[in-house]
């Protein structure tokens, strides 16, 4: 296997895979492959993982020798699988930056020294590459930020940030698909449905996908909202091609 | 089915653990201290896997409709049935009507009440376990009914009571192994990392415990990385907390130690000011 990696125990039951220590996309998508691997090749034995940046956790049976599998893990050749990486999306998520959903707003515009409208038009124009979920259930890690809305987190954390809040902390920009406390700057919300436990599970962003936010106003984001209430919303989704 | 006449300090349903949506964001849950956990379902001839109350600081007030067979583990609590004392760690018959109060545990921290049959409240992937956001309650309220499963089979010639060890509750050593960051450290402060003592600090509940007397120390942030339950994370600040059950699956500070499963369960018993010092698995015993 690829020689940068580093295979460490983690826990009594688990393991860490480790690539060279930074937020790299094409260090991720390695992750993310070497996830797919893994558990196709070692459905027996794994429980489950979990990806991140540039590591992955395997947490193994507890019947499983740590060692030995590592060892062989290590031993694996990663052409020995054909994986098949599950499908991706670029996915459309409607965003109301109205100030009614928007609390730290005006305070990101004037720490950037740029308007409101400059603050959207800058927040709206890049596709986010989802790198993982962690933090809550279904958020999403994004990377893409404009180093121009770069704003640190706020001092005190905020006990409830509400479900569909859009918000930037340092060089990160998030989603909290659920109520949360939190500290990061909220400039807005969504009003779709991030993750839910309704019918199965179902996280609306998964790793790899990509996320374009679009601006709505607060009349729109209340048709949204009734039509998601309906079952009558569908999200705007298309494959990604690469 | 059970009455919930006053829910106590924090009383949750948890079984083991939500495993296999971890990748999702999704914590793992569970009981703190799942050796006790265990040990409350093997005594009424339950599966280990089946769901119990978790018990904390403050007891419940539950009302019984229909007799049972329960037991109650862990927290050296005092729990009295219709005003007569109950025996810890044993199979109890509960007559129809019967109240249960527990009142505040001599020494620990969290019981297990695993009632026979199994506790068979809201299961949301694959889990009884109470995560607010995943399931609709976190804790137990007054007016809650608790359901019981059906399980007409009698509970075979079971032990009906067993002798916890001692130092389950007692122990000051927490039994580690290095964490990914480890290494990070010159061997000088290694060494001293596992020799000073430490107290568990207030702000302790089920996703983290707060570790005081590391302030001395401390290490960069990291980039996000996963996490689970016995993570020890340094802070920048010096700030220690070791990651417990309801713990986020990433985490973006330095994971100096990893805690072995029976060294959560010992922790999880701990109160605030309670010491403890970190100490690693001899080789020998892996």
């Amino acid at each position: 296997m690829n020689k940068h990696l580093t295979f460490v125990q983690f826990g009594e039951h688990g393991l860490l895979i480790s690539w060279p220590s930074k937020i790299d996309p094409s260090i991720n998508e390695e992750v993310l492959k070497m996830d797919a691997i893994v558990t196709a090749t070692f459905s027996e034995e794994i429980i489950e993982t979990v990806p991140a940046y540039h590591s992955l956790a395997v947490y193994l049976k507890s019947t499983v020798v740590v060692t030995e599998f590592i060892a062989k893990l290590k031993k694996t050749p990663s052409t020995s699988v054909k994986i098949e990486l599950g499908r991706t999306f670029i996915v459309t998520i409607p965003v109301c930056y109205d100030i009614e959903f928007a609390p730290d707003m005006e305070e990101v515009a004037s720490i950037q020294d740029i308007t409101v409208d400059e603050v959207i038009k800058i927040h709206t124009e890049p596709f986010y590459k989802v790198y993982f979920l962690g933090f809550l259930p279904g958020f999403p890690y994004l990377g893409g930020l404009s180093e121009k809305l770069s704003t640190p987190r706020k001092k005190t954390a905020r006990k409830l940030v509400e479900k569909g809040s859009v918000a930037i902390g340092g060089n990160q920009t998030g989603i909290y698909t659920m109520d949360s406390p939190g500290g990061w700057n909220i400039i807005g919300r969504s009003p779709l449905l991030f993750f839910s436990t309704s019918i199965g599970v179902n996280s609306l962003l998964n790793p790899g996908d990509f996320v374009k936010f679009t601006p709505v106003s607060l009349e729109e984001f209340n048709d949204i909202k009734g039509e998601i209430e309906l079952g009558n919303y569908e999200v705007k989704k298309e494959v990604r091609n690469d | 089915m059970i009455e919930v006449i006053s829910g106590g300090l924090y009383t949750s349903i948890q079984d083991l653990g939500r495993f296999g949506y971890r990748r999702l964001g999704v914590p793992l849950s569970g009981a703190m201290d799942s050796y006790s956990a265990r040990l409350a379902n093997r005594l009424v001839g339950n599966s280990i896997n089946d769901a119990v109350l978790e018990i904390t600081h403050i007891g419940p007030v539950l009302y019984f409709t229909h007799k049972t067979e329960i037991s109650i583990t862990g927290a050296g609590f005092c729990p009295t049935l219709n005003n007569l004392e109950v025996p810890l760690n044993s199979r109890v018959f509960i007559p129809e009507g019967s109240t249960l109060k527990f009142g505040l545990p001599g020494y620990g921290l969290r019981a297990y009440l695993s009632v026979h049959g199994g506790f068979n409240n809201e299961k949301k992937l694959n889990s009884y376990s109470q995560y607010l956001g995943i399931t609709t309650k976190e804790t137990l309220e007054k007016g809650d009914k608790l359901l019981i499963k059906e399980y007409n089979a009698q509970p075979s010639k079971l032990t009906a009571s067993v002798k916890v060890p001692k130092e389950h509750f007692t122990s000051e050593n927490i039994q580690v192994y290095q964490g990914p960051e480890f290494h990070l450290f010159s061997e000088v402060i290694q060494k001293k990392l596992l020799e000073i003592p430490l107290v568990v600090g207030a702000d302790s509940n089920r996703m983290a415990y707060m570790i005081d007397g590391m302030s001395k120390f401390s290490a960069n942030e990291i980039i996000t990385a996963p996490v689970q339950p016995g993570t020890v994370q340094l802070m920048p600040s010096g700030q220690c907390v070791v990651l417990m059950r309801d713990a986020h699956t990433t985490g973006g500070y330095a994971r100096i130690l990893q805690l072995s499963e029976s060294a959560i369960n010992v922790l999880a018993q701990k109160r605030a000011g309670e010491k403890i010092k970190f100490r690693f698995i001899d080789a020998e015993k892996e």
